[in-house]
Order: C-alpha cells, then structure tokens, then sequence
C-alpha cells in the first residue's frame, strides 16, 4: 500500500512540474490529453463495466462543445453557462436514447450507438443557424477564474486536468460503490443479476448518462482551448478516436484510461513527423494493439508485473 | 408531389438500395460464417472501386477487364485479413468487442492508405451501358442504373444458388451453423471462414465498383457504405445475406421517399434513424424469423 501512495506522490509531482519544463506545443498536447481522458473515461465505465461499446462519445462532446461555444458568443453568458447547458442536454439527450437503445447488446447496440453518432454529425453539419456549419463558431473566450485568464496552454493545463482528476474520482467512487458492484454483476452475469432484482436497463441508463456527462464536460473544455468550433471536430472518426482511449489502455483501469489519452494525442503527433504516411502507421498500431495487447496496455503491464512478482513476493507477504 | 417525381424518387432508392444490398450480403455472409461483424466492409467497395479506376485510367485495361481486376482485389483483400488477423485471433479465441476494434482498425488503415497513395480527389468510372438514359413518365433513368439493378438481381440468385446447390456453398453454411459437426464430417471449418471472406470481399468490391458511376469513390466512402451495409443487414436479419438483399432495396427506397418530403441533406439522417426504430421493435429484422433461418 505504501509503495502505492508513492507511485501516486511521484505522479503528482511529475504531473505539477511537467508543463514548466515542456515546449508550447507539448503543453497543448497535454491539455488534450486531459481533456480526452475526461471522453475516455466515460467510455471506459460503459465498456469495461457494462460491456457497451460506445461509439457516438462525439455527439456528446460535440453538445458540450457547442452549447459553449453558442452561450458565450452568441448569447454573451458567462462561461459557466455553457458547462451547465452542455451538461444538461446532454444527460437528457443520453436518457431519452439510452431507455429504448440500451435494451439492444453486443453488435446491435455498437451500431446502434455509431448510428446516433453519424445521425448527430449530420445534424451538425444541417444545422448551421446553431452550429455555423463547416465554418464553425470562432471566438470563443478563454476561461478565467476570478480575473486569473487561463489563456495559455500551461495555465489551462492545471484546471483541465483538475477537472479530470475530479472525473476520475467520481467514476472510482462510482465503481466502488453498490452501483459498480451492480454493474460487475451485470457484466459478469446478466441473468444472475436481473433474478437479484437488479433492474438492468436502469443501471446501464444511469452509466450512460455518467458517460454523455463526461463527454460534454470534455467537449466544452475544448471549446475553451480551442477558441473555435466546427463540425470537423465531431464526426464519427472522433467517436472511433474515443473508443481507442479505454480499448488501448484497457477499460477497468483508470491509469489506463490516461495511458489511451496519451497514446491518442501524442502518437500521431510523433508519427506526423513522418509525413502524411502517420495515419496509416495509426491504422496499423492499432491493429496492432488489438491482436497483441487484447487487454490494453495496463493488461499488458499486469501481465509483465505478474511474471516479475515470484521473486519478490516471499518479502510482501 | 406528381408522380413522375415519386417515380424517380422510386428507381434512385432501388439503386441506392441494390448497392447497400451488395455492401450487406458481404456483411452479413462475413457474420454467418464467422460472427465477425466487418466494420471494414465498405471498404472492400473503395478498394474494388478503386482498383478497377486505376487500372482502367492508368494501365489502361478494357473496361470489363478492369471491373473484374477491381472484384478480384476486393476478395483477396478479404482473403488476407482473415489469413492475417482473423484466424489468429479467432485461436486465441478473442471477443466480439475486439474483432470490432478489429476491423474499425484495418478500416482506419484501408482509408488512410487510399488518402497516402492515391490522394483526395474523387473518382468516376464510365457508366455501364452508355451514358444514355431511359424516359418513363418524365423521370429520367440511367441505363447504368438498370445494369445495376440487373446485375445486383443477378448476383444475389447466384449467391442464392452458391448456398442452397453447391457443395462449397452448403459447406460454408454447415461451418458456420455447426462447426464441430461440420468437421466431423471432414469439412475445413478454418478454410470455409476463409472463403466466406473472400465472398464477403467480392460482393462488398461488386457493390462498390457499381456505385462509382453514380458517386464518385474517395477514402471517405468506406465508412458511410459499411453503416449503410450494416443496416441493410441488421434490416434482413444480419445471419441472412439474402435478407439482407431485401433489406438494402426497402433502406433505399425510404431514404429516397423520404427527401421527397424534406431536403436531401437528411438521406443519412433518415436511414440512420429507421436503423436504431428497427433494430429497437424489430430485432429478428423486417422478415421475421422465417427470413433468419432461410440463406
């Protein structure tokens, strides 16, 4: 326990000095990989929890996105306003849909949810009095808190991932509470839970929501960055994008769901460098990760901590 | 609304509708055969389509030359995934989520590499038949669109015929209903899912090389045939690939019924949402379960 608590303190640390020493653009990078970690980690309660597969994390990200970017630019409210609006259409939007589309599993369910997701895209994009079409809304504000403006990457840093560690706590406290125990029931058994009186659909309802909750969070953290929305930014490429963060860093795990963020926003970074052939090595790591490393990078971490534990597990106990 | 427009809105949603059935019937043979739902299946059709327009423009093949070059790249395509990826994973006996991550992946890949070697810009092919069209109460119909039709009604009686009267295509059917029993018997279960990859790639590359003439194919295309595929399935009844036939026709005729009332712009809109109504009241598809168990 103790060298836990250890491993927590380092990453603080390293967590609270890293945007003093990183260039500008690593900054932003970090930035995005807070605000992806907030997208993912819904998509990881959904997929590792209750077995869903959600592909439509972009409409969600997308609501949020917009209602700040339409609150703050074109209604002149203050930024908080378009948290709270994003938020609030987007868990109602998450209830109507998730009641009758989340009594589908498996395949039907995956579709269906990547449906929704192109179904929003194209209402974006349809949408231009709400949404300014392909050319998007532009100047949108930097957040400021109590006169302190987060206009550059490094300050903006410390409040996203705030909010993220905020997120994490309560998708932990979420799991270890009588819900999760639900929700591992659900997964492990779904009959066996139904016949202890477990309503299903409620349960995988209520995550959902959690799950549209984070996802519009996210998208009006990157509105604040951003300063400029538009359609691109929603599609369902970004939905696949989402899904890669829990299925990369693997899904119950919560420093996995940061492992996938980062693997997200920095690996194609570092493969542009390469020119226009990183969207195939992407393609490629992916399968990659998919065929070899089937529970994630945190699976695989186990898995090698696992086969390095006999030596020192004669002192630990 | 006059009648010569519900007549043209009629033969686009059939010809949409027989391309989303080719897309399908690949989809939905690739599933029966190996409960592998293909997210990469509309891009068996980019591959096709573009395999026929580079060597038609570039090597300069006649043209049914080139479209049979286009159907053969789309099945040893298929072919090698499952050689590749399918098989392996399939032995470590790897969950549904991960064959989807599966071919979401090989799909990222596919369109990443048509953007790389052969860039943006989209591409024709010459219609079949002519450039010539067909008057019939005013609605103005391609000659290209009646080949189609044709030779997606043909291609699906064949594929009827494939699974009911031959012993490769009955072998296909027996792996995947019952694959213990089907090696007892002696059949190769490992090379029949092959095979229904290969089937899966040449339909989806058939669907896709004829739609080219009515859209213009680019990297973007893949994703938004695979869905539409997927519906037209899901529609017949997802273990049914001739489900999925009827499934393909009744999505395009209500996208395209559909516009007639509101803009274009909502076709997508419009199929995406039948596709969640149906799979929500309907899961068996739109023919029930005597379409499931027939194909």
């Amino acid at each position: 326990m103790t060298s836990r608590l250890l491993w927590i303190v380092a990453a603080l640390v390293i967590w609270a000095a890293l945007p003093f020493f990183v260039p500008r653009n690593i900054a932003d990078l970090l930035v995005f990989t807070g605000i992806y970690t907030i997208a993912g980690l819904g998509i990881g309660l959904l997929l590792g929890h209750c077995g869903i597969v959600n592909l439509a994390q972009a409409t969600f990200y997308g609501l949020g996105a917009y209602s700040s970017a339409y609150c703050t630019v074109m209604l002149g409210l203050p930024s908080i306003a378009g948290f709270v609006v994003g938020a609030v259409i987007s868990m109602a939007l998450a209830y109507l849909i998730g009641r009758p589309i989340l009594r589908l599993t498996g395949y039907f369910l995956a579709l269906a949810t990547l449906a929704l997701g192109a179904i929003a895209s194209a209402l974006f994009f349809e949408w231009d009095w709400l949404t300014g079409g392909t050319l998007g809304i532009g100047g949108i504000p930097k957040l400021d808190l109590f006169g302190f403006v987060l206009d550059r990457p490094s300050r903006y840093y410390f409040f996203v991932w705030i909010v993220a560690f905020t997120c994490m706590a309560v998708a932990h406290n979420l799991v270890g509470s009588r819900t999760g125990l639900m929700l591992r029931s659900m997964r492990d058994s779904s009959t066996a839970a139904a016949s202890l009186s477990v309503d299903l659909q409620a349960l995988r309802t209520q995550v959902f929501v959690v799950c549209a909750l984070f996802g519009s969070l996210a998208g009006s953290l990157f509105a604040h960055h951003a300063s400029f929305v538009s359609t691109q930014s929603f599609t369902v490429d970004r939905s696949i994008s989402f899904l890669l963060i829990p299925v990369i860093g693997g899904a119950t795990s919560i420093p996995g769901i940061v492992a996938g963020a980062l693997f997200v926003t920095f690996l194609p970074e570092l493969l542009s460098k390469l020119g226009d052939i990183h969207q195939i090595l992407f393609g490629l790591a992916l399968v990659g990760v998919v065929v070899l490393l089937p529970d994630g990078l945190m699976g695989a971490y186990g898995r090698l901590q696992r086969r390095l534990a006999p030596r020192r597990s004669g002192h630990d106990h | 609304m006059t009648l010569s427009l519900v007549l043209q809105a009629v033969f686009a949603g059939v010809t949409n509708g027989i391309v989303y059935a080719l897309v399908g019937m690949g989809l939905s043979a690739i599933f029966k055969g190996s409960r592998v739902i293909n997210a990469m299946q509309g891009e068996f059709a980019v591959i096709g389509a573009m395999t026929t327009v580079l060597l038609l423009t570039k090597s300069g093949w006649p043209y049914p030359a080139a479209i049979a070059g286009g159907a053969l790249a789309g099945a040893l395509v298929g072919a090698f995934i499952e050689i590749a990826f399918v098989r392996y994973m399939a032995g470590k006996k790897a969950s549904e989520d991960s064959f989807l991550l599966l071919t979401i992946g090989l799909a990222l890949t596919l369109s990443a590499s048509v953007l790389f070697f052969i860039g943006r810009d989209g591409h024709l092919l010459p219609p079949i038949g002519g450039e010539g069209v067909l008057i019939v109460l005013d609605a103005v119909i391609q000659f290209h669109a009646l080949w189609l039709i044709a030779i997606g009604i043909g291609a699906t009686l064949l594929l009827r015929a494939f699974f009911h009267r031959t012993t490769l295509g009955l072998s296909m059917m027996a792996a995947s209903i019952d694959p213990d029993g089907a090696a007892t018997t002696g059949i190769n279960v490992a090379r029949m899912r092959t095979f229904t990859f290969v089937l899966g790639g040449l339909l989806g590359a058939l669907g896709g090389i004829l739609v080219t003439p009515l859209i213009a194919v680019d990297y973007t295309l893949g994703l938004n045939l695979t869905l539409k595929g997927f519906a037209a399935a899901v529609l017949g009844g997802l273990t049914n690939p001739l489900g999925a036939a009827v499934g393909g026709v009744t999505l395009g005729l209500v996208e395209s019924l559909a516009i007639i009332g509101i803009s274009s712009s909502y076709k997508d809109v419009v199929a995406f949402t039948v596709l969640i109504v149906i799979m929500i009241l309907m899961p068996q598809g739109i023919l029930g379960r005597a379409g499931r168990r027939g194909g």
